[in-house]
C-alpha cells in the first residue's frame, strides 16, 4: 500500500507563527478511514489522535481535547455502512452530536466541533476538510476555554 | 434498577457556582447502568463544567471519583478523604445515595446532580421503562405478570376501562394498555378465568404514602 504524507500546511502561513494562535486543530481519524495517508505533525497546532475504530470517539475524550487547547476537532470516520467494525461510525455520530449540543451549552460553540465520513486514503478531502476547518475558525475565533 | 437521568447542564453550574473546588461522586450501580451518574458520566461531566467554569473565568477545581454505590456505608466511607478535601459534593447518586451521603458528610454541601425517576427495566437498546412503584405488596401474579399498580394510568384493579383505542392507553395515548396486555398473556396462558374474580380495594399502608418506610432484617444483624 503506497503511504501519502499529508503535510501542514500545504502552502501559506506558517502555524507557527503566534498569529496562528486560535487555529489548533485536533484530529480525530479512525485507522480504516484515513488508509494510506499519515497526518504529520509537522506544527505546534495540529494534534492528531489515531484510533483504532472511530468507536472510540467517547464524549470525555472529544471535550479533554477542547480541554487541552483545542479551538476546533474534527473527527474522521469511514462512509456509512463501510465501517469495518459495522456500528463504530454511527457511534461516533452520535457522541458528537451530543458533545456539540454539550458545547452549545456551556457557550464553547458546537460548530468547533465536527465529524466527516471519509474513503480510505482519499486525500484531497482531508486537505478540504482540514481547510473548511481553518476557515471556520477565522470566523469563530479562538476557543473561550482556552 | 432505579432509573435516573443527568440534571442540565445550566442547572448544574448554577448549583456549583458558588463553589472553588468540587468533588463531582459517581455511582458505579444503578445510574451507571441508565448512563446519568457512572464512571464515564463523572468524567464527562467534569471535563464539560471545566471548559465551562474556564470559559467564565472562574478557576473552579473540580475532583472526580465514583465509588461502588453511595447507598451503603461500606462504600461511602472511600469517599471521605476527596469529600473532606472539596467546599461541596455534586453526588450523581439516586435520590438514595445522595441523602446517604449527606447524611454522613453532613458538614459538606452535598448536591444532587441526578433526577431520579423512577424503578425499572431497560426495554430495549436506549429505552428504559417503569414497571415497578414499589407498592410493598406485590400480586403481579394474578395479573399475568404486568402489575397495574404502575402500569395502569388508573391504577385499575378490576379492569379494563374500557377507553382503550388500538391498545393504546386513553389517558397517555403513547402507552400501551397494561390491561390488554394483561388481557392477551391471560388467553396465552388459558388463565382468563382468573380475570373473573373481583380484587377487593387494596391496603395502601405498605405503600409510599405514610413517609419513608423501613425493612428491618433481624436475621442479618450481629
Amino acid at each position: 500500500m503506497t503511504t501519502t504524507t499529508l503535510t501542514w500546511p500545504s502552502a501559506g502561513e506558517s502555524f507557527r507563527e503566534p498569529q496562528a494562535a486560535g487555529r489548533r486543530i485536533t484530529i480525530f481519524h479512525c485507522a480504516s478511514a484515513i488508509g494510506g495517508i499519515t497526518l504529520s505533525e509537522d506544527n505546534s497546532e495540529l494534534r492528531t489522535v489515531n484510533m483504532p475504530c472511530s468507536s472510540l470517539t467517547r464524549e470525555v475524550v472529544l471535550l479533554k481535547a477542547f480541554e487541552a487547547g483545542a479551538d476546533a476537532v474534527v473527527v474522521l470516520v469511514c462512509p456509512e455502512g463501510a465501517c469495518h467494525y459495522l456500528e463504530g461510525n454511527i457511534r461516533a455520530r452520535k457522541r458528537v452530536a451530543k458533545v456539540k449540543k454539550l458545547l452549545d451549552e456551556i457557550g464553547l460553540d458546537g460548530r468547533r466541533l465536527n465529524i466527516y465520513n471519509i474513503s480510505p486514503g482519499d486525500r484531497s478531502a482531508v486537505e478540504s476538510i482540514i481547510g473548511q476547518t481553518v476557515s471556520d475558525l477565522v470566523a469563530l475565533g479562538p476557543s473561550p476555554a482556552c | 434498577m432505579i432509573v435516573g437521568q443527568q440534571k442540565s447542564m445550566a442547572e448544574i453550574k448554577e448549583k456549583l457556582g458558588p463553589f472553588s473546588r468540587v468533588l463531582l461522586l459517581g455511582c458505579g450501580t444503578c445510574v451507571k447502568t441508565c448512563f446519568a451518574g457512572g464512571e464515564d458520566e463523572v468524567a464527562t461531566l467534569a471535563a464539560a463544567l471545566r471548559l465551562a467554569f474556564r470559559k467564565d473565568g472562574k478557576n473552579t477545581i473540580i475532583d472526580e471519583l465514583t465509588i461502588e454505590r453511595q447507598c451503603e456505608d461500606e462504600f461511602i466511607k472511600e469517599a471521605a478523604a476527596a469529600i473532606a478535601r472539596n467546599e461541596a459534593v455534586l453526588s450523581l447518586a439516586c435520590g438514595a445515595g445522595v441523602q446517604m451521603v449527606a447524611s454522613r458528610f453532613g458538614k459538606v454541601p452535598v448536591l444532587p446532580g441526578v433526577d431520579t425517576t423512577f424503578l425499572g427495566v431497560l426495554e430495549k437498546q436506549g429505552l428504559f421503562t417503569e414497571k415497578c412503584l414499589g407498592c410493598g405488596n406485590c400480586i403481579v401474579d394474578t395479573f399475568s405478570g404486568v402489575c397495574p399498580i404502575s402500569r395502569c394510568a388508573k391504577k385499575l384493579l378490576n379492569g379494563p376501562c374500557g377507553g382503550s383505542r388500538g391498545g393504546k392507553c386513553e389517558v397517555n395515548p403513547g402507552t400501551d394498555c397494561a390491561w390488554q396486555i394483561i388481557i392477551d398473556r391471560a388467553k396465552e396462558s388459558g388463565q382468563t378465568d382468573r380475570l373473573k374474580a373481583y380484587i377487593p380495594p387494596r391496603d395502601w399502608r405498605t405503600s409510599y404514602s405514610g413517609g419513608s418506610r423501613q425493612l428491618y432484617r433481624e436475621d442479618h444483624v450481629i
